[in-house]
């Protein structure tokens, strides 16, 4: 168990068949760097290409490093071989060997570097009812379900004691109750042999509910890096905002306008008006545009004798324990969330406001989070 | 800087020599065939390449025996109408292999696959036996009907892969756009198995066109195709070997222009499909 | 403009019985949701409808009319793919155009280029119409399907999962705008999906399918509030809904969870229990239907450990042990709880619906004719 230290990993993949004067390939992982103390558990989150698995596998040691530095421990590993590194790796493809029963796929490690066979079969013997594949020992991976072939990978990987455990999307083949259950599994597992973790993913959810602090990478860049509630709070730029949270953010592009001496906020196309809070008075200016973001669950409707301004709804969904009640706003919605009973139809005429506290700007531009004085 | 210099230019000419001498291997014997063909049956063993050349043997060859040309189109014949009775047997066949499930299918599609194992020495026997009794022998039918045995397993086995590819939605959602099921065919199907139609079909003709035993065996005077029509240039005493080039190199001219035209769509055409196939 | 019925269509691939006994009846103008898990038989019903699979027995009939022997072109239905079937060599444009072009359905080129291009500003890909299918996203590709199904006005529009290959923030927002469109399709419309919430947001009704036969139809209300069995109630709504047994101790009084005390149920409910004969008595809630406290706030609470916790964003789920038996809770996202805390739990016992142990058939809820709007 160590912790571990990214320091300004770069990854630049080759370009074969590069002609003369034409640019090298952009940087699959670009300027990364990450502090993880022993015993945690860290999720790498981010959209299909962002790099995510790259640094993984760099980590891992199967993919060379362009530049930066990887330190376990106290040892820099860029130069030490990947069975060298003290690594339990799971991917999202089991990878079983199929003759073998689970028993022997989970002592094929320790086989491998001799032994004692009574050793072996104390460690899986710890470890098997931790994964709740006890019973399944005797078993060829062939009759395994997903689910349970995915348990037996995750012991493969922790059965050796690594200082890091490594997982690749390993739940992205199962269907979603499995999902849940083995969600609960590798949390409960974490809690049971602190070993510091990092799980890979492009499902937020699955991050959101694992993991203590989450990266959140986009175009081989990190963006933030922060607990789950940090990171789905106080987002620091419109990327960030839009990814972590089920349903997604309201991010509209909305209008401020002055009052008198107050400011609102003025949806386009729409007849919606929101105060703009005052912390944001200093940054903000009549006429100006801005990107408003707001959880769906922090627009509120509101009685008959409050200010919200009077909207006609779009869309309303029943989703059970939830209603979803959606406005047009130009191409988009802005959507809310509530778990009142009332059911509305389209077209009724409600009272909106949204919880000043809860709301974010970010620049029209470049997408950063406008920070309140 | 200069020494990667010095390795990229190494590298470039190691790259080029060793295509150099690929090129010479393969492309000697056609070289070869070429230069005798303009040689005098006299100078035919006592020069390599000095000699004065000639157009006689192609005087000899296409004009003064109209046998040639005869066998030429002959051999159009043939191997064109295999090829479009192959096509028209072939590409329901195929799509029926690709589509339906009926007893025995696998079966089926290795028996014609296997057609081309057998060599056809093996079955010329009887073949001929049987052509002389009903009275196929010596005519365009009874080669085109045998050629099915070389065409049809080969187009079969690829427009099997192709049409195995098209998801049977996409036909189904045609047919509900409203196409009756022959304009589904046309309009969906066709143009969508076009690469591997087009490939396999000129590998056809050209195997077809190269088929020597059939010919040779199942066809007379009436009937003769080139590779069979070079062979009488071999005489009882002599050998015409200027002659004989020219026959075959004249023969060799349709699949040259063919396989150059197609070529890329040839290797294409027939991985695309050979994926699954 | 239809109505659609089917009588015990029954459909079988080799040994499997992909389709058993299915009836409905689908009404002029509903939108009709077929909600299952995979290979539960949706798209073979939908394939069925179309005329694109044949039913071993069993009648599929449009407006009145028996349609069994009537071609697929004929049927006049339009269909989304799930693997969106467009044609590969043809554009955006074409592909959409595709119906309007077909002898049956024909119009001139003005026309056709009119509506294709009303259809592509609504589902935003009026940029990409001279694109072939292969060089745009699957997103994309997903719209165009749906344009494709959406530019003709047949008698139903038959759609199988068509937004289920989006990423999660598509996948909300063309949610809403199919819910937008419903009014304006006016069309019958029968819907495939396994996503619950989709069902429960689209569908007027909804019918449950399981291993190829239906196990419930009714309102997204009926089937959430008042679930046929427990597959159903599992099935919708997540986290999974909690079902444990229960012991019946007399009429109203119940024993639960290895606790001493009893528990006492609803008098409407218990009722209905005592009429039904019901013996074996099993318990559902769903992650609100149980309140937790880390103190002992009355007699009403039982003691359990926090066996997981998982924020989720705008809400955490709790996972509670309670003397074995994990219960899946709804907490508030700024939840602060760590793994075998010791916790407390109360059962909502006017939240509960009770399932029979022997079939696992739904028995009552309590209140359940006010919550579903039933005089």
């Amino acid at each position: 168990m160590a912790k571990l230290l990214l320091k300004n990993l770069y990854k630049r993949y080759e370009n074969k068949k590069r002609k003369k004067g034409e640019a090298l390939n952009a940087f699959a992982v670009n300027n990364f760097s990450l502090e993880c103390e022993d015993g945690e558990f860290i999720g790498i989150l981010g959209p299909s290409g962002c790099g995510k698995t790259t640094t993984l596998r760099m980590i891992a040691g199967l993919e060379d490093i362009t530049d930066g530095e990887i330190i376990i421990g106290d040892t820099v590993v860029n130069n030490v071989a990947p069975h060298n590194r003290g690594i339990g790796l799971a991917f999202e493809d089991y990878a079983l060997y199929p003759p073998l029963t689970v028993y022997e796929n989970i002592a094929f490690n320790l086989r491998a570097k001799h032994v004692k066979n009574e050793i072996i079969k104390a460690e899986i013997n710890r470890i098997a009812p931790l994964l709740k594949v006890d019973d399944l020992l005797h078993m060829k991976p062939g009759k395994l379900s997903g689910g349970q072939k995915q348990r037996v990978n995750i012991a493969r990987a922790i059965v050796r004691k690594p200082q890091l455990l490594l997982l690749d999307e390993p739940m992205s083949h199962l269907d979603g109750k499995m999902r849940q259950v083995l969600r609960t599994e590798i949390k409960r597992l974490h809690n049971e042999i602190m070993c510091t973790t990092i799980i890979v993913t492009h499902d937020q959810l699955e991050a959101m509910s694992l993991v203590d602090k989450l990266a959140i990478m986009k175009d081989g860049e990190l963006q933030q890096y922060g607990t789950p509630f940090e990171v789905y709070d106080n987002p620091v730029n419109e990327f960030v905002a839009g990814f972590i949270g089920e349903p997604p953010m309201n991010i509209l592009t909305v209008e401020v306008q002055k009052k008198e001496s107050s400011f609102f906020f003025k949806f386009q196309d729409a007849n919606i008006l929101i105060p703009v809070p005052q912390r944001f008075y200093s940054v903000v200016q009549d006429g100006m545009l801005v990107r408003l973001g707001v959880r769906p669950t922090d627009v509120l409707i509101v009685g008959e004798d409050s200010k919200g301004s009077d909207v006609s709804i779009s869309v309303f969904e029943n989703l059970g324990e939830e209603r979803k009640i959606s406005f047009r706003v130009g191409e988009g919605f802005l959507t809310l969330i509530t778990s009142d009973d009332k059911r509305y139809k389209q077209g009724d005429i409600v009272k909106l406001e949204v919880k000043s506290e809860k709301t974010h700007l970010f620049d029209v531009k470049t997408g950063e989070k406008i920070i309140a004085q | 800087m200069m020494k990667n210099r010095l390795m990229d230019l190494l590298k470039n000419v190691s790259a080029y020599t060793v295509i150099c001498l690929y090129s010479i291997f393969a492309i000697f014997p056609l070289i070869w065939l070429v230069i005798i063909s303009f040689k005098s049956d006299t100078q035919m063993y006592n020069t390599t390449f000095i000699f004065t050349p000639t157009l006689d043997n192609y005087k000899i060859v296409l004009f003064e025996g109209a046998d040639y040309i005869q066998a030429f189109i002959n051999n159009i014949i043939v191997s064109g109408g295999a090829v479009l009775l192959s096509l028209l047997v072939g590409v329901p066949a195929a799509y029926a292999f690709a589509r339906y499930n009926f007893a025995k299918k696998e079966d089926l599609a290795f028996t014609i696959l296997s057609f081309k194992f057998a060599p056809e020495i093996l079955v010329i026997l009887p073949l001929f036996m049987i052509y002389q009794k009903i009275g196929l022998y010596d005519t365009y039918f009874g080669l085109i009907w045998v050629y099915q045995l070389i065409t049809l397993p080969l187009l079969i086995w690829v427009l099997r892969g192709y049409f195995e590819e098209i998801s049977v939605e996409v036909e189904q959602a045609a047919n509900l756009d409203g196409y009756p099921w022959y304009s589904v065919f046309w309009k969906i199907l066709v143009p969508l198995i076009k690469p591997g139609l087009v490939a396999s079909s000129l590998l056809a003709f050209i195997f077809a066109w190269n088929s020597f035993t059939f010919p040779l065996l199942l066809s007379g005077f009436q009937i003769e195709t080139v590779t069979v029509a070079a062979l009488r240039y071999i005489g009882s005493d002599t050998v015409h070997y200027g002659q004989m080039a020219v026959a075959a190199a004249v023969a060799a001219l349709p699949e040259v222009v063919l396989a150059l035209i197609i070529q890329k769509h040839l290797v294409r055409g027939l991985s695309f499909g050979a994926v699954k196939g | 403009m239809a109505k659609i019925e089917l009588y015990n269509i029954t459909k079988k691939f080799g040994n499997i019985t992909a389709l058993d006994n299915i009836n409905f009846e689908v009404q002029d103008k509903e939108f009709f949701v077929l909600f299952g898990p995979a290979g539960a038989g949706k798209t073979t019903i939908l394939k069925t409808i179309a005329g694109i699979e044949f039913p071993d027995k069993g009648e599929v009939r449009i407006n009145d009319k028996n349609v069994n022997m009537v071609e697929p072109a004929k049927r006049d239905i339009s269909m989304v793919f799930e693997n969106y079937a467009l044609y590969p060599h043809l554009t955006v444009y074409d592909n959409i155009a595709s119906p309007m072009r077909s002898p049956l359905h024909k119009q001139d080129e003005e026309t056709v280029k009119k509506e294709v291009h009303r259809v592509a500003s609504m589902m935003k890909i009026d940029h990409l119409l001279d694109r072939l299918p292969s060089q745009v996203s699957n997103g994309q590709r997903q719209r165009t399907a749906l344009g494709r199904c959406l530019v003709r006005d047949p008698n139903v529009f038959l759609m199988d999962e068509p937004i289920a290959h989006l990423d999660a923030k598509l996948r909300h927002f063309m949610r809403a705008e199919l819910k937008e469109m419903q009014s304006e399709f006016d069309t019958t419309t029968i819907y495939v999906t396994h996503d619950y919430m989709e069902a429960l947001s689209l569908g007027d009704r909804i019918a449950i399918i399981n291993e190829g036969k239906i196990l419930q139809i009714g309102t997204g209300d009926e089937v959430y509030l008042t679930p046929a069995n427990e597959f159903v109630a599992k099935f919708m709504g997540e986290p999974e809904i909690n079902i444990f047994d229960i012991e019946l101790e007399d009429e109203t009084q119940v024993k639960m969870l290895g606790q001493e005390r009893s528990y006492t149920i609803e008098e409407d409910v218990a009722e209905v229990i005592k009429e039904g004969e019901h013996k074996n008595i099993r318990i559902g809630l769903r992650g609100n239907d149980i309140a937790f406290s880390f103190n002992k706030e009355n007699e009403e609470y039982i003691k359990g450990q926090v066996y997981s916790v998982e924020p989720i964003g705008n809400k955490t789920i709790l996972v509670v042990d309670v003397n074995g038996q994990l219960l899946r809770l709804i907490a508030p996202n700024d939840l602060q709880a760590n793994i075998d805390d010791e916790i407390f739990v109360r059962i909502k016992m006017k939240k509960a619906m009770f399932f029979d142990g022997d079939d696992y058939k739904y028995i009552y809820r309590h209140n359940q004719n006010e919550l579903l709007g039933v005089e």
